[in-house]
């Protein structure tokens, strides 16, 4: 998968399954920052966290191993996607 | 007058999202002077006879961060809470919360299992899960209201909202609440195999802000009413079927609570909702209790059964005692000076009485 | 002032039928957690749960499950009790449910959108909302007293029995029967498994490798009475519940607030209203449910409460899984016959205490000791906090 076509799809799990608004999505960028707490965040929080890693699972097919640090992987959609991509082409 | 060693319960507060209107107490009062039926049928998308709640009035009343995750009957839920809230003026602080329903969030129940029969079980949704329990909404509504003391959600069928007030009451009057939050919400949710008699469905919630009458009176609070008696029994009635004719007892217990000879009730806000076998079983056991026919007010007839009903009829109920005046389509009539009961009763028995009236010095 | 007594027991549990069987069971430390026969776990992390033996359910099988195995305990309560059929009449009927019917509404649900064998939907959803229960038992045990439903999460079992001795302390009923009932159902084992509560392996309560939850099911019905009432027909007496506290996180909707300030708050407020001190407590039936958060938080606010006083603690989920509606009143009756056995049912399953425990967790053995007041916490998922205080009569 490209890495933009990943992006869309990250982003349309955030509305589909995150419940964020149409018009909220569009407006993330690569590096706007996921976690609650962190300044300018989208807000998530452990729930969204697992919610998120279920959808990620359902759409590119990469388990995520929770006895690794996923951290900072989940920081940005820019991480986020290069992470799905090491984790499909590793496989 | 109350019972020795208790204290008085008195309503300061209103907020409610329904079918005909949302907002608080004048709201109430505007809405009881020219009350509207809101039930018809919507055969395209509902089978039977159903009240909705236009979305858009909840515009306003939740925030952002309500809306998100929270589903739609946790936020009449919320909204609801907030109007009586504010309606009240009253300080968040020790407050309980006491919820009844009758259906709870069925529709994420249903939405979350369908993520799993149609895509398996990476399909399942981690923030369904948590609405599929039918404390979500006295959940969601804690957090949006920093409801830290007791939180109780009661299921029962049509009575849950009456029987939550009556909770309350008696949670108050014994000092195990200081401040309480007691009512009821439902969805329309059209499971037609669980349709009964054919009753109106409503949706929306109701809440009353519940104190005791000293503290009221001490923070300078509009007292809008005072719940004197409360009972709740269950009647001898097979599952899903109506009882017999026979002496209502939950009245008798609430009346006797409120120190009230049966001819002192004046009118009565019953829990009709055009289920004909019930209704007929309600008008019977009020007939036993009270040969000199108080007038009736049912606002399920025109608000549709929902778990917001039976604090809305309390506070229909306070209303009229206070201004004298009992709702009718049309256009309010006077009515006696005097104390009302609220009154419900459900296929399957459960029973709930609630004697209100205006408070006295 | 009205005290409030128990003066009979009937459990449905995964040890079987009785009271007996359940006590004979968590005493003896043994773990009832199993690889799960009622559900497909296809493709699931976690395929074990403690799934209740069938022929420990009563009634007839046209019944919900749940249903099934309220009806056995409480049947066994009453009787336990000795209480006439008159006492029944007037008797308050107040249960905590959560599935309630949905096991079977789930078959009719999947029939109905995967296809496959027709379920009849009348009978399958009739009775899937929790109030059933208390229109099932209520007719078939002819309680005509108050009679009310509450659904709290994990700890309805144990609201159950708070507000039961509110009926009886203002006056509203003289007998209580009540309790909490929940079978296993596909929706809250997907849920917890896709949540990533459940622990693949048997649950590990305090302990140090712990990584999750198990799923159990069951019923445990307790009669509560006047105390006065029991004394005057020469009734047994198990146990005074002489207090409660109810609290809410008001936090998140399933994490527990961080450093346990509910949690705390009902365990104080129960203490208060049982008008008892800490060190007054031998024995804290804990609500450990072997996730790393709840197990973390319920420790560090234990710790908080008993800085004076050193409680057994122990958790018995670890045998029996998380019964989800039915934990509080199950458990309950484990930390009543704590106190009239003088018998602390161990915590199961633990290998090496999380460093957070400062507590005896009573390891794997069950602890002889004398026991006149303890204690049963249910912090239900997202917040709502349950203690419930127990004294020797």
């Amino acid at each position: 998968m490209e890495p933009k076509e990943t992006v869309d799809e990250l982003k349309s799990i955030l509305v589909t399954r995150l419940k964020f608004e149409p018009r909220r999505a569009a407006e993330i960028t690569l590096d706007t920052p996921l976690p609650k707490g962190v300044e300018g965040s989208i807000g998530l929080d452990s729930l969204d966290f697992i919610e998120l890693s279920l959808a990620i699972e359902e759409r590119f097919g990469v388990v995520l191993d929770e006895s690794q640090d996923l951290v900072k992987h989940f920081a940005t959609i820019d991480s986020l996607s290069r992470f799905i991509a090491a984790q499909a082409g590793g496989s | 007058m109350s019972v020795a060693g208790t204290r008085r319960v008195a309503i300061t507060g209103c907020g409610t999202v329904n079918a005909a209107f949302v907002g608080g107490v004048p709201e109430l009062s505007t809405y009881l002077e020219h009350p509207e039926s809101r039930v018809r049928a919507e055969p395209s998308t509902e089978p039977g006879l159903v009240a909705s709640v236009d979305d858009r009035a909840l515009d306003g009343l939740t925030d952002a961060g309500d809306q998100r995750r929270v589903s739609r009957i946790s936020r009449f839920a919320i909204a609801a809470a907030r109007l009586a809230l504010a309606d009240a003026d009253a300080p968040p602080e020790d407050l309980s919360l006491v919820v009844g329903t009758e259906l709870g969030d069925l529709r994420s129940t249903k939405e979350f299992a369908n993520g799993f029969l149609e895509r398996g079980p990476t399909g399942l949704s981690a923030l369904l899960f948590p609405n599929t329990v039918m404390n979500t909404m006295a959940a969601a509504t804690a957090i949006a209201v920093q409801a830290r003391a007791a939180t109780l959600t009661l299921n029962a069928p049509v009575v849950a909202g009456e029987l939550a007030i009556a909770r309350a009451a008696a949670g108050i009057a014994a000092g195990r609440f200081e401040l309480a939050l007691a009512g009821g919400v439902d969805q329309i949710e059209p499971i037609t195999e669980l349709a009964a008699g054919g009753e109106a469905r409503g949706e929306g919630a109701t809440f009353l802000v519940l104190e005791p009458l000293e503290k009221a009176r001490q923070r300078g609070a509009r007292v809008f009413g005072e719940i004197t008696g409360w009972g709740w029994r269950a009647l001898n009635a097979p599952p899903c079927g109506v009882g017999r004719a026979e002496p209502p007892r939950a009245a008798l217990l609430a009346l006797e609570r409120a120190g009230l000879a049966g001819d002192a009730v004046r009118w009565v806000y019953d829990s009709a909702t055009l289920d004909r076998e019930r209704d007929d079983w309600e008008r019977a056991l009020l007939d036993v209790a009270f040969p000199h026919h108080p007038r009736r007010v049912s606002l399920g007839r025109w608000l549709g059964r929902h778990g917001g009903l039976g604090a809305l009829s309390v506070a229909g109920a306070a209303w009229s005692a206070c201004a004298g005046r009992l709702p009718a389509l049309g256009g309010a009539m006077s009515a006696d000076r005097g104390v009302g009961l609220v009154h419900g009763v459900a296929r399957g028995g459960t029973h709930v009485a609630l004697v209100v009236g205006a408070p006295l010095p | 002032m009205i005290r409030t007594v128990v003066t009979g027991l009937g459990v449905t549990s995964p040890f079987g039928a009785g009271t007996k069987a359940f006590w004979t069971g968590v005493a003896g430390g043994t773990c009832a957690i199993r690889p799960i026969t009622l559900l497909d776990t296809d493709g699931f992390r976690c395929r074990i749960a403690a799934e209740v033996p069938a022929d420990a359910l009563a009634g007839s099988p046209r019944r919900s499950r749940a249903d099934r195995l309220a009806l056995a305990a409480a049947r066994e309560a009453i009787a336990d009790s000795g209480l006439a059929r008159a006492d029944c009449r007037d008797a308050g009927l107040v249960i905590g449910a959560v599935g309630g019917g949905m096991f079977e509404a789930e078959k009719w649900y999947w029939a109905r959108t995967r296809g496959g064998a027709p379920v009849d939907a009348a009978s399958s959803l009739r009775a899937v909302l929790p109030f059933s229960h208390a229109e099932t038992l209520g007719k078939a045990l002819s309680l005509g007293g108050p009679r009310e439903t509450v659904v709290a999460a994990c700890s309805s079992g144990a609201v159950s029995l708070a507000l039961a001795r509110d009926l009886i302390e203002d006056g509203l009923a003289t007998v209580v029967v009540a309790g909490g009932a929940d079978s296993v159902t596909r929706i809250c084992y997907m849920g917890f498994n896709a949540l990533r509560l459940l622990d693949p392996e048997p649950c590990r309560p305090f302990d140090r490798e712990r990584r999750g939850m198990s799923i159990g099911e069951g019923a445990a019905f307790l009669v509560l009475e006047d105390a006065e009432h029991a004394r005057a027909r020469g009734a047994y007496v198990y146990a005074e519940l002489s207090g409660y506290g109810i609290t809410t996180d008001a936090f998140h909707p399933t994490s527990p607030h961080p450093e346990g300030d509910g949690m705390v708050r009902a365990m104080r407020g129960a203490l208060s209203d049982a008008g008892i001190g800490p060190a007054e407590v031998g024995y804290v039936n804990a609500h450990g449910t072997g996730t790393p958060q709840n197990d973390r938080v319920e420790a560090r606010a234990i710790a908080r409460v008993f800085e004076t006083g050193e409680p057994l603690v122990s958790a018995t989920k670890s045998m029996i899984g998380h019964t989800m509606a039915a934990a509080g009143s199950l458990e309950t009756v484990a930390t009543i016959l704590a106190i009239v056995e003088g018998v602390v049912p161990p915590t199961a399953n633990l290998c090496a205490a999380d460093p957070d425990v400062t507590f005896d967790c009573v390891p794997g053995t069950a602890r002889t000791a004398a026991i006149d007041c303890a204690i049963s916490n249910s912090f239900g998922f997202g917040g709502q906090n349950v203690t419930l205080v127990f004294r020797r009569s």
